[in-house]
């Protein structure tokens, strides 16, 4: 439906779309992802005939090549630009006969037609009230509606949902839900969750150039390393942290096992390995006695991803910026070291060094049968508990 | 050109839902008819007033201005609003989108060129004798000066985003080639002595401008025909030769638009 090879446009010196090249298969969602600026919007106004590439092997839509056969793309293709241009002294049901006239949809048809559609997209009661009285989000719907009237083959909304309140952005959600087993859609968006929940695939751009090209999760295993995920744990235990991985690293399947902060009394691991290990690492937990507070299958989103890419290269080109930063996917990094500077147990809240009371939270040792009204303190004798003298 | 035609209505529909027109409809007729009442007290004779309020200096002043205003927004208008993304993405080319365009603002100031028909009518009603050849001859001539200046205007539309610059544009391109002949024959009054030792050489240099010159003089041609009632063919082939040539490149300017982005 889609084809776009070798597609670089250039805007004087600067490259907005840099040898970009894709496909979308009949009847496909498929959704843009990038940040401002990386070539989405440019990307679809070559394909909706708007701008020419700069230089391109082939850009065809429909089976028709965007530059040499330019009427027959723009007949077969609905695109619904950013911002929405719509005539605001035209009422809802004129801007619409205009595009059934562009179109040179025939005259009798073209009275249900438009009514069929401002139904679909939900305002056909306003199709007397003039464009420009009306709100960003009825807007937004009429000119999903102007695109849809022609029944096109290909559907190109950039940033359908940008500027709609959340109701409004679920609407939409629908919509495009509902258009896809009739229409291919490509849509864009710098809004992550949005693409997560419309577009089945995703194309992300950076810089003019696409870093990556798939369904969600091959991309996060791509893009994450091979890693599709792991298990976080987080749990409260007698045994050293480092005993604890090594019990956890001698279960079958398990790969790696990663040591992550303290926590109050709680000791945080990542457990890597073949697929979702927490059936395996909760068995252990139970027979080891370990208080559980944590027991997740963690798979990076594709926000995690996509920030570690943008900054990351961003990272590679300018200069260093530490990694911290560069690693805002939290559940992932590795952070081994405890940190008991000056042998003082940070307890509570990470980072405060303030002592509190908490509750011993080891279900088998005296949680059951103490006093639930009084708190208990960490001095006491508590087996949920290592000894920093002892670990200093 | 179904397509000029779909862009025509809609073109010529929103002009009037644009409080702007009407203000330019009210000003316009209302020093009209003060100007005519002017000119009928200054000249006292009725055939005096007609001429000086169809063809008179006033006249061209309109036709300077109210081309430049229409179409001003024409593509201005559009592309600061974003709505050009959209005409220029509909199944209709270029040329179709400008034509259309530039026919409804021709069609507004045909109508109100048409308007001061009525003072002939006026006239003929209280029992004079309007020279009704020369009256329509110059409506014609109005609509065709028009034509060409309203592509003018929409050229200089092009080229940026902002209506009032493109007007202004407009205005000083119309007004030059107004004066065109008239520089030309200053200017050459200037540098003549220099280009040729004889005076036939001269004459010669002289005849060759004046040829080009004539070629762009819209006032001359207008003058020649239309305003003594005559419907020359090639008087009306000059004005649309013209219209088309700026027509076709008001096209290519919104072309070299989409390769700039």
């Amino acid at each position: 439906m889609i084809e776009v090879q070798d597609l670089t446009r250039r805007f004087g010196p600067l490259i907005a779309v840099d040898g970009l090249s894709f496909r979308v298969e009949r009847g496909e969602v498929v959704g843009f992802l990038g940040p401002n600026g990386a070539g989405k919007t440019t990307t679809m106004r070559i394909l909706s005939g708007y701008l020419p590439a700069t230089s391109a092997g082939t850009v065809a839509v429909a089976g028709h090549d965007v530059l040499r056969d330019s009427m027959a793309v723009r007949r077969s293709i609905g695109y619904l630009p950013e911002s929405v241009p719509l005539y605001p002294e035209l009422r809802v049901e004129e801007m619409m006969r205009f595009q059934g006239k562009l179109h040179r949809l025939e005259r009798r048809a073209l009275r249900t037609r438009i009514d069929e559609v401002l139904e679909r997209v939900g305002v056909l009661d306003r199709s007397r009230q003039l464009v420009g009285t009306l709100s960003r989000g009825l807007k937004q719907r009429v000119g999903l509606a102007v695109a849809l009237l022609p029944d096109p083959e290909v559907l190109i909304l950039d940033e359908p949902t940008s500027g709609l309140d959340p109701i409004q952005r679920r609407e939409v959600r629908r919509l495009v839900a509902e258009l896809s087993d009739q229409h291919t859609v490509l849509l864009s968006s710098h809004i992550l969750a949005e693409i997560e929940t419309m577009a089945p695939r995703v194309v992300i751009l950076h810089e003019g150039r696409k870093v990556a090209d798939g369904d969600q999760s091959s991309i996060i295993e791509s893009l994450s390393g091979g890693a599709a995920g792991h298990v976080s744990l987080e749990a409260a235990a007698a045994a050293e942290p480092d005993r604890m991985a090594e019990l956890i690293g001698s279960l079958p399947g398990v790969a790696r096992v990663e040591v992550g902060e303290r926590v109050g009394i709680h000791h945080s691991f990542s457990v890597f390995g073949e697929g979702d290990l927490r059936e395996d690492v909760g068995a252990l937990a139970m027979t080891q006695g370990w208080a559980l507070r944590e027991l997740t299958w963690k798979r990076p989103s594709l926000e995690e991803l996509f920030t570690r890419l943008v900054i990351g290269t961003l990272d590679a080109e300018e200069e260093p910026v530490p990694r911290s930063v560069a690693e805002p996917a939290v559940e992932v990094s590795s952070a081994p070291d405890l940190p008991l500077a000056g042998g003082e147990l940070p307890l509570g809240a990470p980072g405060t060094s303030a002592q509190k009371t908490i509750y011993s939270l080891n279900p088998f040792d005296r949680g059951a049968s103490r006093d639930l009204s009084k708190p208990v303190s960490v001095d006491d004798p508590s087996p949920a508990e290592d000894d920093p003298e002892s670990g200093a | 050109m179904i397509g000029a035609g779909v862009v025509f209505q809609r073109e010529f529909a929103g002009l009037f839902r644009a409080p702007f027109t009407w203000v330019v409809l009210l000003v316009v007729l209302l020093l009209n008819g003060l100007l005519f009442n002017g000119y009928l007290t200054a000249s006292g004779n009725v055939s005096g007033a007609l001429d000086g309020a169809l063809t008179g200096f006033s006249f061209w002043v309109w036709m300077v201005f109210l081309p430049a205003l229409l179409a001003m927004r024409l593509v201005a208008e559009e592309s600061r609003s974003g709505t050009l993304e959209y005409l220029l993405t509909a199944p209709v080319s270029d040329l179709a989108v400008v034509t259309g365009k530039w026919l409804a603002a021709l069609a507004f100031l045909a109508v109100l060129g048409a308007s001061s028909l009525s003072y002939a009518g006026m006239i003929q009603a209280v029992g004079g004798q309007p020279d009704w050849p020369a009256v329509m001859g110059t409506w014609v001539g109005t609509v065709l000066v028009a034509a060409l200046f309203v592509a003018i205007g929409m050229l200089a539309s092009t080229f940026t985003s902002t209506p009032l610059l493109a007007a202004f544009l407009s205005m000083v391109a119309c007004v030059s080639w107004l004066l065109v002949p008239l520089l030309a024959e200053q200017a050459l009054g200037y540098v003549l002595p220099f280009l040729g030792e004889t005076a036939e050489a001269r004459a010669s240099i002289l005849a060759a401008i004046r040829g080009v010159t004539a070629n762009m003089d819209a006032f001359g041609h207008f003058q020649r025909s239309f305003r003594i009632g005559v419907l020359d063919s090639s008087e009306v082939v000059f004005f649309l030769t013209w219209t088309a040539l700026f027509l076709f490149l008001t096209a290519r300017s919104l072309e070299a638009r989409r390769w700039r982005g």
